[in-house]
């Protein structure tokens, strides 16, 4: 119980740097930047404390809010995703998965795992780049950063995932 | 009973769903007007601390750019000084020495570094390293060897947060250097180079490539620091004056050093308050 408390505080951290000392300075062709944060959410199983994962979802999306200047906005946008996060899996994981099941693609077959990442990337970007927009609304230019920015983010989370999958 | 506080336990999650967005929420909400929290954001210690030793180690990579930077910097200088020294041999005795005094009489100033910076949101803020403690206040003015920077909107004891030119909300009065017509300095999202001025009349007369300096009526910036150069002239939205698009001396994409102006009027008014 211990041990996965440290290890997911330690997940936590390392997206959570990634984030911020990497990806924060990529901004492609002045539109796309990649947030990886969301990608914290696949880690959590089936069963997971619906509760829990809440908390954490919160904790990470506030650390990285600190270090960017984005006051509340990841905290929300993954927190949002994370009360989404069991029923999304519900409906992708296999019907026959058991109930402790760790999402990837090895357990969930690639096609399903790869959508559960687009699902999850798109839902806690909208409600980002919605929080991002209120300050400005320009409705073109956002989607197009939305799009890009969604796009690349599920390009990096899926190419961590291979690695993840092959360790476990 | 029993079985409703069984629900209750089952649905606890949505209450903490709700209560932690509420809490985002205010964050959002409240960060531009709660002048004084400095909490989760860049120039909190811990956050300010882990971005200053990031850009301990990613400078190593600039030093180049930077050098090659200075050195033109140097050149102009040098230049300057030489027309000031002609100049100064032409002027009478006894003038001189009085404007040398009233300058750096009233004007003081803190080097810091930049260790966080945003160019590409709506709203920039620039990180430095100096706070609270080295006598850095709010709505102080911040320079780089080139120009205007921004202005120093919350402090905490070790770190500053600097509203960036390239911030919507910023505004900085400026005029066109040889003339007294002046405007406010606006950003309006895009290019990080790129500021405008609204309002200047119709019968100024003025070219493209004329040098842009702050104008000195707020006691923010002292005047006559450089801002940029005029690179275009537009008809304003109303098509009563003119809109001037600035290309800005300082690239703050790209900006490390800088130094925050104290003047006369803040220490003034900090003694003031202590009191």
């Amino acid at each position: 119980m211990l041990v996965g408390q440290i290890i997911r505080l330690l997940q936590m951290l390392a997206l959570a740097a990634l984030q911020i000392l990497v990806l924060n300075h990529i901004h492609l062709f002045g539109l796309a930047t990649p947030m990886v944060s969301v990608a914290f959410l696949l880690y959590f199983p089936f069963d997971a404390s619906r509760t829990g994962t809440l908390l954490w979802a919160f904790a990470l999306g506030l650390i990285v809010d600190t270090f960017s200047n984005t006051p509340g906005m990841t905290a929300a946008a993954m927190t949002f995703t994370a009360f989404l996060q069991p029923l999304l899996l519900d409906m992708m994981a296999p019907r026959d998965a058991a109930d402790n099941m760790q999402p990837t693609y090895t357990t969930m077959g690639t096609w399903a795992h790869f959508r559960y990442i687009v699902f999850l990337v798109l839902v806690e970007h909208a409600v980002f780049f919605l929080l991002e927009s209120f300050s400005f609304w320009h409705p073109l230019e956002l989607l197009l950063s939305y799009v890009c920015s969604a796009a690349l983010s599920i390009l990096l989370i899926a190419t961590l995932e291979t690695l993840r999958g092959k360790t476990s | 009973m029993e079985e409703f506080l069984e629900r209750l336990v089952g649905h606890v999650h949505w209450l903490v769903f709700l209560l932690l967005e509420l809490f985002c929420g205010v964050l959002l909400f409240r960060f531009n007007h709660y002048q004084h929290s400095v909490w989760f954001t860049q120039a909190n210690i811990v956050a300010g601390k882990v971005l200053e030793w990031e850009e301990d180690v990613v400078a190593y990579l600039h030093l180049g750019e930077l050098n090659a930077e200075l050195t033109g910097r140097n050149i102009a200088l040098q230049q300057e000084n030489e027309a000031l020294r002609q100049a100064l041999r032409q002027m009478p005795q006894g003038e001189s020495a009085v404007v040398g005094l009233s300058l750096t009489d009233s004007l003081r100033s803190i080097p810091a570094r930049v260790v966080a910076n945003s160019v590409r949101r709506d709203e920039n803020f620039l990180t430095i390293n100096r706070g609270a403690r080295d006598g850095v206040r709010p709505e102080m003015g911040v320079l780089s060897g080139l120009g205007v920077v921004g202005i120093v909107c919350k402090v905490s004891p070790h770190y500053a947060q600097v509203m960036s030119v390239l911030n919507r909300q910023s505004s900085i009065s400026c005029r066109l250097r040889g003339t007294e017509y002046f405007g406010y300095l606006k950003w309006n999202g895009g290019s990080p180079l790129a500021a405008f001025i609204d309002d200047i009349p119709r019968h100024a007369r003025f070219h493209v490539g004329d040098t842009v300096e702050t104008s000195g009526f707020s006691s923010v910036f002292p005047p006559g620091i450089f801002v940029g150069r005029v690179s275009k002239i537009r008809n304003s939205a109303d098509g009563l004056a003119f809109q001037l698009e600035v290309k800005l001396s300082t690239d703050l994409s790209n900006v490390r050093d800088v130094c925050v102006v104290v003047r006369r009027e803040h220490e003034e008014l900090d003694s003031m308050i202590v009191k």
